[in-house]
């Protein structure tokens, strides 16, 4: 099913544009990776998924339904600019955006109840807001968005300002959430848990999309694979075969980049034959890799 | 409009407000302090009662001692005599010898002071005070008074004319007005000097009430602005309507302060008098006052009617103002307009209470800021007749309040979201014609 179709989106403020015709479809289920650096427009798409802001041109369906007000109690969301009520009390704030959600009362607090709980904040329920840590406080916006059960939970860079034992929380309940068949749509700059958490991802950048698709066939289609090697014996073979592109001596082992199409097995064979290895690992590209090539590529003009 | 989202909106800013020890100590205060400024002033008059004060009257024309006492027979609450007057008469020391000795009677508290009649007083009409202390204005007012009095019978004497009988005429011949206003159903009989008085402190009061209610708007929409919480918020529920519940959220809190305020001088008003008898305390001036204060229901539903059609309209512009700004500070700039707005109301009022029917009056009170305090007083003044454009005053204050309603949530719904540089003006119009 689908759960988000976005056409051709676009949106302007004074002479920036922050979106420039955007597209993208979202299969229910998946951990969708909404990457790009800085400004990239990403806090400003998902806006427009909220119906805070209005595409100026374009059009945006959830769960096939263009008005999202209707379907707005199934969408969590938690914006990258959160903030919580700090005079008021743990629960009593919780039970406030449950009722924004129209979650009867008693459900309400059983599910407050339970997450408070499950994030070690039980004991912190009576307290007011202000008098609990930044992290609790973050934890406190997370608890809101999932508390209602929503389908789609649209989480906008949410490990940041976490320590790793949060962030590590928090990432359990994303994949529990995915096993219980949510879709999750994950916006951060951060590639490496991207990298750990996205089935699919969709880089932006300066409001263009530069990459999308599964994560594994990104990684595929950037597989300018490398080589990480050590053996015995001098270089001179290495340097001179038509299957190598780059060779770097890292001192403790050697890195090579193998020209398209090259077989990495080949390489392989050529090289146990001749000397003596002791390592030998194909090294996929890193998806900060993929980003920084990407990224200083488009910038440069590259696109 | 009125979904369950907003009344989520409206519960959590009437109760986070009405739980608060500032809003708790400021309704309960207000009838604590007057209560406690009343009894206070009955308290302290009865701490500091003044005690008999003994004079000595050096009179040199012997004819008008007995008269003047005997004017001034009043007794102190305790039913002691407030004055005791003791006339002395030269025995052949001469005057200066005489007051020489009075002050050292004075300075040993024998006498409080002395009053010199001079033989002279018909022609020069002159007389001396002096004492341990001057400040008693009254009480010299009041020798002067009886001193005058036995003068002007003795002058009058003199030309052969009846001093008694003309003193009689006299005061036979004052005169009682009694005031009324002319109205469709008849006359109404009317004390125009408490009207006024109520119609003054409703009316500022009203005012008060606007700009306090309405600047808890502001800082309302700062709070969630500087906290970042507006996203979370306008993520579920529409800008115009988190701005609505919000509106009416802290209106409630205005009419419940406002209940609590009424429901004290109702009481007051009403059973006031009969509680201060049964305490065994004197009623005082402050149950005439309240009686002649005429806070009648209806006044009572008009100021609530007022208030809420006041706050409404300028609630919205301070919610207009918290969104264009990130700190209190930022919003004083614009604050300033609105609040000019409603005093230049309150000095209109302040000429139109008089003169309710004049044109200007008319037309002041047509303007949708001015309507609240203007037409308010133009109505308590005018009660029980409804002044002109009463009803095409409220017609236009409510049309205005609907469509600044309207133009207020489009630069609110985005300047909620911008934060960092307070805009300009004339950006937050560009604001207005963002889809």
């Amino acid at each position: 099913m689908q759960i988000l179709e976005i056409k051709n989106i676009y949106k302007r403020f004074g002479d920036v544009t922050a979106v420039n015709n955007l597209s993208f479809n979202l299969e229910a289920g998946n951990v969708f990776g909404f990457l790009g650096p800085n400004g990239a427009g990403k806090t400003t798409t998902i806006r427009m998924i909220m119906n805070i802001i209005v595409p100026d041109s374009g059009s945006i369906s959830v769960m096939g339904n263009s008005k999202i007000s209707e379907i707005n109690n199934t969408i969590g969301y938690l914006p990258e600019e959160r903030g919580i009520y700090r005079k008021m009390k743990v629960k009593e704030v919780l039970l406030f955006l449950a009722k924004l959600k129209e979650m009867k009362n008693a459900e309400a607090s059983k599910a407050i109840d339970y997450w408070l709980d499950r994030m070690s904040l039980g004991e912190w329920k009576k307290k007011k807001v202000e008098e609990l840590s930044k992290g609790m406080q973050q934890k406190l916006q997370f608890i809101a968005t999932i508390m209602f059960d929503p389908s789609l939970i649209i989480l906008d860079e949410p490990f940041m300002g976490l320590d790793p034992i949060n962030v590590n929380i928090i990432k359990d309940i994303i994949m529990e959430m995915k096993r219980k068949g949510k879709t999750i749509i994950f916006s951060t700059h951060s590639m490496d848990s991207a990298e750990k958490l996205c089935d699919r991802i969709l880089l932006v950048n300066k409001g263009k999309e530069v990459l999308s698709g599964k994560l594994s066939e990104v990684k595929q289609r950037f597989g300018t694979k490398n080589i990480h090697l050590n053996y015995e014996g001098d270089d001179a073979y290495l340097r001179e075969s038509e299957l190598v592109d780059k060779f770097d001596d890292f001192g403790n082992f050697i890195e090579i980049q193998m020209k398209p199409d090259a077989d990495p097995q080949e390489l392989l064979k050529q090289v146990s034959s001749r000397y003596r290895v002791s390592k030998f690992e194909i090294v996929e590209p890193s998806l900060n890799d993929i980003f920084i090539q990407v990224v200083s590529g488009s910038e440069m003009g590259g696109e | 409009m009125l979904n369950k989202k907003v009344i989520a909106v409206i519960q959590r800013e009437y109760v986070t407000r009405v739980r608060t020890k500032g809003f708790i100590i400021g309704t309960i205060l207000f009838p604590l302090i007057i209560t406690l400024i009343f009894s206070g002033v009955y308290l302290f008059g009865k701490f500091f009662q003044p005690s008999t004060r003994k004079y000595a009257i050096i009179d040199e024309t012997g004819v008008i001692f007995a008269e003047f006492a005997a004017n001034l027979s009043d007794t102190l609450k305790t039913g002691e005599p407030k004055f005791i007057f003791e006339e002395l008469k030269p025995n052949g020391e001469s005057r200066d010898e005489l007051i020489k000795e009075l002050q050292k009677d004075i300075n040993n508290k024998k006498y409080h002071g002395y009053v010199l009649i001079p033989a002279d007083i018909v022609e020069n009409r002159t007389a001396y005070y002096a004492a341990r202390n001057v400040g008693d204005f009254e009480e010299q007012r009041s020798f002067s008074r009886a001193i005058s009095r036995q003068v002007a019978n003795l002058r009058l004497a003199k030309k052969g004319y009846p001093a008694e009988e003309i003193r009689d005429e006299i005061n036979q011949g004052w005169v009682n007005m009694v005031s009324a206003q002319v109205t469709e159903k008849g006359e109404v009989s009317k004390n125009s000097a408490s009207n006024y008085l109520m119609t003054y402190l409703l009316s500022y009061f009203l005012m008060i009430f606007i700009m306090t209610y309405g600047q808890s708007v502001t800082r309302s929409v700062i709070e969630e602005k500087s906290q970042r919480i507006t996203e979370t918020i306008i993520s579920t529920i529409k800008p115009g309507e988190l701005m609505l519940g919000k509106l009416i959220g802290i209106s409630f809190t205005g009419v419940t302060q406002l209940a609590v305020f009424g429901g004290f001088i109702f009481i007051v008003a009403h059973y006031g008098a009969s509680l201060l008898t049964q305490a065994g305390l004197p009623q005082g001036e402050f149950m005439s006052i309240m009686e002649n204060l005429h806070l009648s229901i209806p006044m009572l539903l008009f100021f609530l009617f007022f208030f809420l059609m006041g706050y409404a309209i300028f609630a919205i512009l301070f919610a207009g103002v918290g969104a264009m700004v990130n700190t209190e500070e930022e919003g004083q700039q614009f604050l300033l307009p609105n609040i000019m707005l409603n005093i230049v109301g309150f000095f209109i009022m302040i000429s139109v209470a008089k003169n309710p029917d004049t044109p200007a009056a008319f037309w002041a009170s047509l303007f949708p800021f001015f309507t609240p305090v203007v037409m308010f007083c133009r109505i308590a003044v005018s009660d029980p007749v409804m002044p002109s454009g009463a009803y095409l005053s409220v017609a236009i204050l409510a049309a205005s309040i609907f469509f600044l309603f309207k133009l207020v949530s489009r630069i609110y719904r985005v300047g909620i979201l911008m934060y960092g540089k307070k805009p300009s003006l004339k950006e937050a119009f560009k604001w207005l014609r963002y889809k």
